[in-house]
C-alpha cells in the first residue's frame, strides 16, 4: 500500500516535518504550555500521552494554529506558523487533522465531505476530486458509504471517513487529537487498524491518544506530558518498561 | 352588501398588501443575513455599531418608524413614497428580528465544524458559505417563516400612512356601509386567507430543508 508515496518525496527535501522550540501558551493567566521543544522527523510516528489537562491537545492544535501560541517558534514543513502568518490556510492544507468528535460536515455526503476542500481549497475538478476521495474511502475500507450522510454511519465509520477526508489533501503531516476517545470500545479497533496501516506506510503522525497498545506497537517515540511540560520523551520500549520519571511511572500504573 | 361582496372589496387592497410584503422581504432578508453574520464575526467597537443598527430597527415600534419616515422626513427635504416607507420600516424591523435568528443559528453550530474547515485549509469566508450557512439555514427556516407571516400581518399598519391596503379598504367599506362588525370580520377572514397558505408553504419548505440536511450529528 502506498498511501504515502508523495510523502517520501517530501522527506527527501527536508528531514524535519515539525520543529517546535521554546513554545509557551497561556489561557488567560493559566500557563498551559511551558517552554515546549519537540522535533518530529518526516516519516516518524510520535504518540503524545499524559493526564488530562496536561496540554497535549493544545500542543498539537498549535501545530496547525487552531490554537495560537504566545511565545516560541513552530516550523511545519519548513514554514513558520503563527498568529501573524497570513497564508495559514495554505500551510494547513499540508497538515491533516483528525478530531475526537470527527467533525464531519453533517449536511454533506461522505463523498462531498472528502472532496470539499479538494475542489474549493485546491481548485481540483469535481470529477478528479471524487476519484481521489473514492481512493481514500477504499483505503479506510468504506467505499460503499460514499453517498451516505455522516449521521447514517456508526462512530467508527465516521472517524474513518474523517481520516479519509484528511488524507485526500495529501498531507505531509497528520495530527490525531484523541481519535478514539469518543468511540464505543468495539469501534476503536477499526479506527486503530486504519491508523496503524497509515503509520506502516510511513505517514508522519502526531497522535494524542490513550491507546497504549497502539502507542507501543506503532510509535517511534512517546512524548509524555504533564502540567504543560514535556516530562519524558523515549522510544516505547523504554517508556513503558523503564520510565525514568516518577510522574510517568505513576501515570502508567494508573492507565495500564 | 353581502359578506362576500365586502370580502371582494377588501381584496381590492390585496395588491398593496402583497407589494409591501414583497418589498419588505427585499429589505428584511438581506438585512437579516448581513447583520446576523456581521454580529457573528465582529467584536469590540465594530460589534457595538452593528448591534446598535440592529437594535434601532428591532426595538422601535413600527408605527412610529412609519410616522417618522413618512411625515417627518419631508420637513428635512427627504420625501419617500408610502410604499418605500412601509416596506423599509416593516422590512428592517422584521429583518432586525431575523438577524438574531441568523446569529443564533450560526453561534449554535458546533465550533468543531469551523475547526474542521480551517484544518482542511479553507478560507474563513469559504467556511461560512460552505459549512456554516448551509447548516444554519436549516435552524433558521422555521423562524424566518414565522417572521414572514408577521410581516404580512404587519402590513396592516401601512393603512395609517395613506396606502390603500386591505385594512385601509376595510376602513373605507365600514364607513360607507355602517357595518363595522361584518367588515372587520371579513378583514380577519381576508388576512387568514392570505396567511394560512403562507403557513402551509412554510411547512413544506421546512420539510424539504430537513430532508436535504438529513445529516444531524449523532455521536
Amino acid at each position: 500500500m502506498d498511501m504515502t508515496s508523495p510523502q517520501a518525496a517530501g522527506a527527501a527535501q527536508t528531514d524535519i516535518a515539525v520543529e517546535i522550540t521554546g513554545l509557551d501558551k497561556w489561557y488567560g493567566s493559566f500557563h498551559v504550555l511551558k517552554d515546549i521543544g519537540l522535533s518530529v522527523r518526516a516519516g516518524e510516528q510520535v504518540v503524545i500521552c499524559g493526564p488530562s489537562g496536561s496540554g497535549k491537545s493544545t500542543l498539537i492544535r498549535c501545530i496547525n494554529q487552531l490554537e495560537q501560541h504566545e511565545r516560541g517558534r513552530i516550523m511545519v514543513n519548513s514554514r513558520e506558523v503563527g498568529p501573524k502568518v497570513r497564508d495559514m490556510h495554505e500551510i494547513r492544507r499540508d497538515v491533516g487533522m483528525v478530531f475526537q468528535h470527527f467533525n464531519l460536515f453533517p449536511h454533506l455526503t461522505v463523498l462531498r465531505n472528502c472532496t470539499l476542500a479538494l475542489t474549493r481549497a485546491r481548485g481540483m475538478a469535481r470529477r478528479e476530486a471524487e476519484a481521489v476521495a473514492r481512493h481514500y474511502l477504499e483505503r479506510v475500507r468504506i467505499p460503499e458509504k460514499a453517498d451516505k450522510y455522516p449521521s447514517q454511519l456508526s462512530g467508527g465509520q465516521q472517524q474513518r471517513v474523517a481520516i479519509a477526508r484528511a488524507l485526500c489533501m495529501n498531507p505531509k503531516v497528520m495530527l490525531f487529537d484523541e481519535p478514539t476517545s469518543a468511540l464505543d470500545p468495539e469501534m476503536i479497533k477499526e479506527v486503530l487498524e486504519v491508523m496503524t496501516r497509515l503509520a506502516e506506510d510511513g505517514m508522519t503522525m502526531l497522535c494524542v491518544t490513550h491507546e497504549m497498545g497502539f502507542a507501543r506497537k506503532v510509535a517511534d517515540r512517546i512524548v509524555f506530558m504533564d502540567g504543560g511540560c514535556i516530562v519524558e520523551e523515549a522510544p516505547p520500549a523504554t517508556f513503558f518498561d523503564a520510565p525514568k520519571t516518577d510522574r510517568a511511572r505513576l501515570f502508567l500504573s494508573q492507565i495500564l | 352588501m353581502s359578506f362576500l361582496a365586502i370580502l371582494a372589496g377588501i381584496f381590492e387592497g390585496f395588491g398593496v398588501t402583497a407589494t409591501i410584503t414583497f418589498y419588505g422581504m427585499l429589505y428584511a432578508v438581506p438585512f437579516a443575513l448581513v447583520f446576523g453574520i456581521l454580529q457573528h464575526f465582529t467584536a469590540g467597537p465594530a460589534r457595538v455599531v452593528v448591534t446598535s443598527i440592529i437594535e434601532f430597527w428591532r426595538s422601535s415600534p413600527v408605527i412610529i418608524l412609519l410616522f417618522v419616515f413618512y411625515y417627518s422626513l419631508p420637513s428635512f427635504g427627504i420625501t419617500l413614497s408610502g410604499i418605500t416607507v412601509g416596506a423599509m420600516a416593516l422590512g428592517l424591523n422584521i429583518g432586525g428580528y431575523g438577524s438574531q435568528s441568523v446569529r443564533a443559528a450560526l453561534q449554535a453550530l458546533d465550533p468543531g465544524q469551523v475547526e474542521a474547515g480551517r484544518a482542511l485549509g479553507l478560507r474563513r469566508l469559504q467556511i461560512l458559505a460552505l459549512i456554516e450557512l448551509p447548516q444554519a439555514f436549516k435552524a433558521m427556516t422555521p423562524t424566518f417563516i414565522n417572521q414572514f407571516i408577521q410581516l404580512i400581518k404587519g402590513t396592516a399598519l401601512v393603512s395609517l400612512i395613506t396606502l390603500t391596503d386591505m385594512t385601509f379598504r376595510a376602513k373605507e367599506i365600514s364607513q360607507l356601509q355602517y357595518n363595522p362588525v361584518g367588515t372587520y370580520t371579513a378583514l380577519l377572514v381576508a388576512y387568514f386567507l392570505v396567511c394560512y397558505p403562507a403557513t402551509i408553504f412554510g411547512r413544506w419548505v421546512e420539510k424539504r430543508v430537513s430532508i436535504e440536511g438529513r445529516g444531524q450529528r449523532d455521536l
